[in-house]
């Protein structure tokens, strides 16, 4: 019964994996169907999470999914990291953007481009999930 | 990978095609810097078409180059913002891209001109020339 | 254990579904042969009563539920889909159904007017729950036809005008809501980017209702397009409207706001460099 959905798994380790990660975000959107301010705004959203990967925990690893269903086409994002995580959650996801380094940069940004934004983080394992949906 | 800095009289134009590294960053960043006060740059160019994903990092990195350029004394101007990613850009945050930006290097470079134009630096040159 | 039901439709499965074919009165029931197209339905209505017979072939119990990823239910969305792209209504499709449940209960009735209860009170449930499913798949069916109407009036809402050299006019008409907002945000960029205007005039004139979404959108709106390259003119903003982008903070180094369009143009094309001046004023 279960169709045979796409996923994929890129390890996030140099700073090409981001840009692999992120195109393959884009694909995946636009063979969904998703618009073009749709797809940008995912890659983006990508990039940004693998970024903080290789800045703050070194490597990772990016998985891409398409998770539609019968209501609405979604892709699923999870972003996972065994770095040493983030200290405080609740600042890193306040805006007011810390530049320079030290919390996760850009992670309230990113919450705003996706319509689903989920993060766990402990020493040793962070892992953010995010969604694109659109009904179909 | 070094971005070549194209020279226009006394205007730079750069053209960024790909992802910087941290490190292609740094190096973009002192390259234009240098240039600007070598030549005593009175305008740069900074162009972007090619990026379809511009990501806050990135964003700051052509930020900051653009207020060093301006702190070089030279007019900046950023080309080719494609229009999702300014939509993008302003949908994480409202700040990421303050410097002035233009359609494209024609029209980037048209704005530069003017301004140049009418700066008290470049009018009180053409009176010494005169 | 065989109940009457059970057994009625084992036997006389074939004079059911010629009955029920016979019964109704649908415009595939005359199928004209140079038009291969309407053998489709006629296949689909058997489909749904194999399916239909099948659930009520199920032993009896006190409720009757469908599962949403049933095949039953499937079949069931896409007659109704199809009977509603034709424009038929809600009750072409669950008189269908009713009429096949009269057929049958007519029969379970004839061939035991003492012991039949049960089953019809089985067969009454089962047809309740294909009716409900019904109704709600018409009305989502209807639902998205709307919305797609509505998002055609959408593109008719927003066009793009190129008022002059490098200035273009953005009227926005009717009321927005927060659906389309998003929508109108995006086709705006791009036509702005389109058409590399250096001064893009939005018309607000024509917006009775400016809220909060409609208002953060036409915020992102301007933003974003002073990053493309152009300069944003405003015009006929309501008092309203004025009070909820200001309290949204929008910012006056990016936008220039006139009163009228007649203003606004004036603006836009002082800052292009041109100006609008009488005939006789231009000649020699």
């Amino acid at each position: 019964m279960p169709e045979l959905l796409v996923s994929e798994r890129i390890p996030v380790r140099i700073a090409t994996d981001i840009v692999i990660a992120r195109r393959a975000a884009r694909e995946l959107c636009e063979r969904l169907g998703f618009g073009k301010a749709d797809q940008t705004r995912l890659a983006t959203a990508v990039s940004e999470l693998a970024r903080n990967v290789i800045q703050y925990a070194g490597e990772g690893v990016c998985l891409i999914e398409d998770r539609s269903d019968g209501v609405s086409r979604r892709i699923r994002v999870v972003v996972e990291d065994q770095g040493p995580g983030i200290a405080d959650l609740g600042r890193a996801l306040t805006d007011g953007f810390s530049t320079g380094g030290g919390l996760g940069a850009g992670l309230p940004g990113t919450r705003r481009l996706v319509d689903e934004f989920q993060i766990e983080s402990a020493p040793g394992r962070t892992c953010v999930t995010i969604v694109m949906a659109k009904p179909f | 990978m070094r971005i070549p800095i194209l020279r226009l009289e006394r205007t730079l134009l750069v053209s960024i095609q790909v992802d910087l590294t941290d490190n292609d960053a740094m190096q973009f960043q002192s390259d234009l810097v240098e240039r600007v006060a070598e030549i005593e740059a009175l305008g740069v160019a900074i162009d972007i078409t090619a990026l379809d994903v511009v990501d806050s990092y990135m964003a700051r990195v052509i930020n900051d180059t653009a207020s060093m350029v301006r702190l070089l004394g030279a007019e900046v101007v950023i080309c080719g913002v494609q229009p999702f990613v300014a939509l993008t850009l302003i949908e994480m945050g409202r700040d990421l891209m303050g410097a002035d930006c233009a359609f494209n290097l024609g029209q980037g470079l048209e704005i530069l001109n003017t301004r140049i134009a009418t700066r008290g630096d470049t009018r009180f040159n053409e009176d010494e020339d005169a | 254990m065989t109940t009457l039901l059970q057994q009625l439709l084992r036997e006389h499965r074939a004079e059911l579904l010629a009955d029920w074919l016979k019964s109704l009165h649908a415009p595939w029931e005359h199928p004209t042969p140079q038009d291969g197209t309407h053998h489709e339905p006629n296949q689909r209505l058997h489909a749904l009563f194999e399916d239909i017979l099948t659930a009520l072939e199920r032993p009896p119990s006190d409720r009757f539920e469908l599962d949403a990823l049933d095949p039953l239910a499937k079949h069931l969305r896409q007659l109704v889909a199809d009977q509603a792209r034709r424009g038929a209504g809600s009750s072409e499709t669950i008189g269908l159904m009713l009429s096949l449940k009269r057929l049958i209960s007519k029969r379970l009735i004839e061939q035991s007017p003492s012991d039949s209860s049960g089953d019809l009170l089985w067969l009454e449930q089962v047809f309740e729950q294909l009716t409900l499913l019904a109704f709600a798949a018409f009305l989502d069916i209807r639902e998205h036809l709307i919305t797609q109407q509505s998002l055609s009036l959408l593109e008719l809402s927003t066009p793009v005008l190129r008022l002059w050299h490098r200035i273009l006019l953005l009227p926005l008409v009717g009321v927005i809501d927060t659906g389309r907002a998003r929508q109108i945000t995006e086709s705006l960029l791009e036509a702005i980017a389109r058409h590399e205007a250096r001064v893009t005039i939005l018309d607000l004139t024509g917006v009775p209702v400016l809220d909060t979404s409609v208002a953060q959108h036409l915020m992102k709106t301007i933003d974003a397009a002073r990053l493309l390259g152009t300069r944003v003119v405003m015009t006929g903003i309501s008092p309203e409207g004025a009070q909820t982008l200001t309290k949204l903070g929008i910012r006056f180094a990016d936008v220039i706001s006139r009163a009228t369009l007649r203003a606004g143009i004036a603006e836009a094309l002082l800052m292009v460099g041109q100006r609008i001046t009488s005939i006789e004023d231009g000649r020699p």
